[in-house]
């Protein structure tokens, strides 16, 4: 029983509240619980790759130390013992405690929304929104074409690249061929919204309707995902507890 | 509100929606090499790029629900594409989109001229920030520098969203590859 089984929908809605519920907290034990609870969940019940995970870390790392120290210099005054002083500024425990608390708020947001980015399928997560969510079809189907939409980007990007090459603009480093990108928005912009037209046309065509559908891809509510909604959620509890 | 819609037209914002997920991508990656070193403030100026979609396609398409819907499905397809805000992305979607879909509303989606496309970009700014202030913890801050980061955050909404945004699509609209879209068939065209 695995999270990466976990119906999409019932496993976004779970995620979010637990999300929204943390934002309530302002003790530094509430995310720091999520955040370790959460690691374990990942650890025994996934098996997604550690390393990429970290990869995407880094980035929220930086925005927590970020957040850290703006909330140090430009928090509010709370009273309490000096804990240090920095450019005259004297900081209390109290703001110490909040700066922490913030910065791990951060952290637990990031855990909590990469475990289910790195176990989630984005095909099955779209299906799911329309089966259970009731997602128009003609919304999630036409998303799913944008998403297969990148790779076509991606080549038409790197032929306009060749075009204005072959015209005389210089793409020999790495910042002149970054420069030029916003140059090239537009002629790509130009050439998707062309493209778009042909294949909601070529949809049409093969008869894709608005209407009543039938599902050959079908995403269920299995029992074991309401397991996993009371695991996760009975992780928040404990981590509302342990604030107290 | 899809009713009224045509295939093309959902198929059209969902393409505009993955180049700008894209760009919006980018954006977070450039703000968060900042923020590191300037805090969360790092975003704000900047944060007029991510309403862009709205504006677009509300612009192009002129029909309700043009600017929540491109601005939800950019969300989401930013976060299939690697956005490691991940399920949120598609909640600040929402919300940013509800902004600028308020405002089209309002005018009763008869009116795309600059000035209601620049509140539109506002409107975003302010859904936006409510959202932020809950979210981050805001109310911990002092209330100058979070006024700070909220008029930065307007003027990015109306400046790069909406002047912006306007910019681009005349662009576009001269490329003549929007015609067959609401906007060729405005009258303030000359392409």
């Amino acid at each position: 029983m695995s999270l990466h089984d976990m119906n999409p929908t019932v496993k976004f809605v779970t995620l979010t509240l637990i999300m929204f519920g943390l934002a309530l907290f302002y003790n530094p034990r509430t995310p720091l619980v999520i955040i370790v609870g959460t690691l374990l969940i990942q650890l025994v019940a996934t098996d997604v790759s550690w390393k990429k995970w970290g990869m995407f870390l880094i980035p929220f790392l930086i925005t927590a130390i970020g957040t850290f120290w703006t909330t140090l210099v430009f928090g509010k005054n709370l009273e309490g013992e000096t804990w240090m002083t920095i450019l005259g500024q004297d900081i209390t425990d109290e703001e110490r405690r909040i700066a922490v608390a913030l910065s791990l708020r951060v952290l637990a947001f990031t855990v909590l929304s990469l475990l289910f980015m790195m176990t989630t399928d984005s095909k099955r997560f779209v299906m799911s929104l329309m089966q259970q969510a009731k997602l128009s079809p003609t919304i999630a189907y036409s998303a799913l074409v944008g998403f297969r939409f990148i790779p076509l980007l991606q080549r038409e990007l790197q032929q306009l690249q060749y075009a204005h090459q072959l015209r005389g603009v210089p793409f020999n480093t790495k910042w002149e061929r970054l420069r030029h990108v916003p140059k090239l928005l537009l002629p790509l912009l130009a050439g998707s919204i062309r493209r778009a037209e042909r294949i909601a046309f070529s949809m049409e065509a093969r008869g894709f309707t608005s209407g009543k559908r039938t599902i050959y891809d079908k995403v269920e509510v299995k029992s074991s995902d309401f397991v996993w909604s009371g695991v996760l959620l009975t992780l928040f509890g404990i981590a509302i507890w342990a604030g107290i | 509100m899809l009713k009224s819609w045509k295939l093309k037209e959902v198929v059209l914002v969902s393409v505009l929606s993955v180049v700008f997920a894209v760009v919006y991508l980018l954006f977070v990656h450039i703000g968060n090499l900042w923020a590191g070193l300037i805090g969360p403030i790092a975003y704000e100026w900047i944060f007029g790029i991510w309403f862009i979609v709205s504006i677009i396609s509300a612009y192009i398409i002129r029909k309700p629900g043009a600017a929540f819907i491109s601005e939800v499905m950019a969300a989401t397809i930013e976060m299939l594409i690697g956005n490691a805000i991940g399920p949120r992305i598609i909640l600040v979607g929402i919300v940013q989109g509800l902004g600028a879909e308020a405002v089209f509303a309002m005018t009763g989606y008869r009116r795309y001229e600059l000035w209601v496309l620049m509140l539109a970009g506002f409107g975003s700014a302010v859904t936006s920030f409510v959202y932020t202030y809950f979210m981050s913890g805001f109310a911990m801050l002092e209330p100058g520098y979070v006024a700070t980061m909220f008029g930065l955050r307007a003027i990015s909404g109306m400046v790069i969203a909406g002047i912006g945004g306007k910019l681009l699509s005349d662009l576009l609209l001269k490329t003549g590859s929007l015609r067959g879209y609401a906007i060729s068939r405005s009258g303030n065209v000359h392409g």
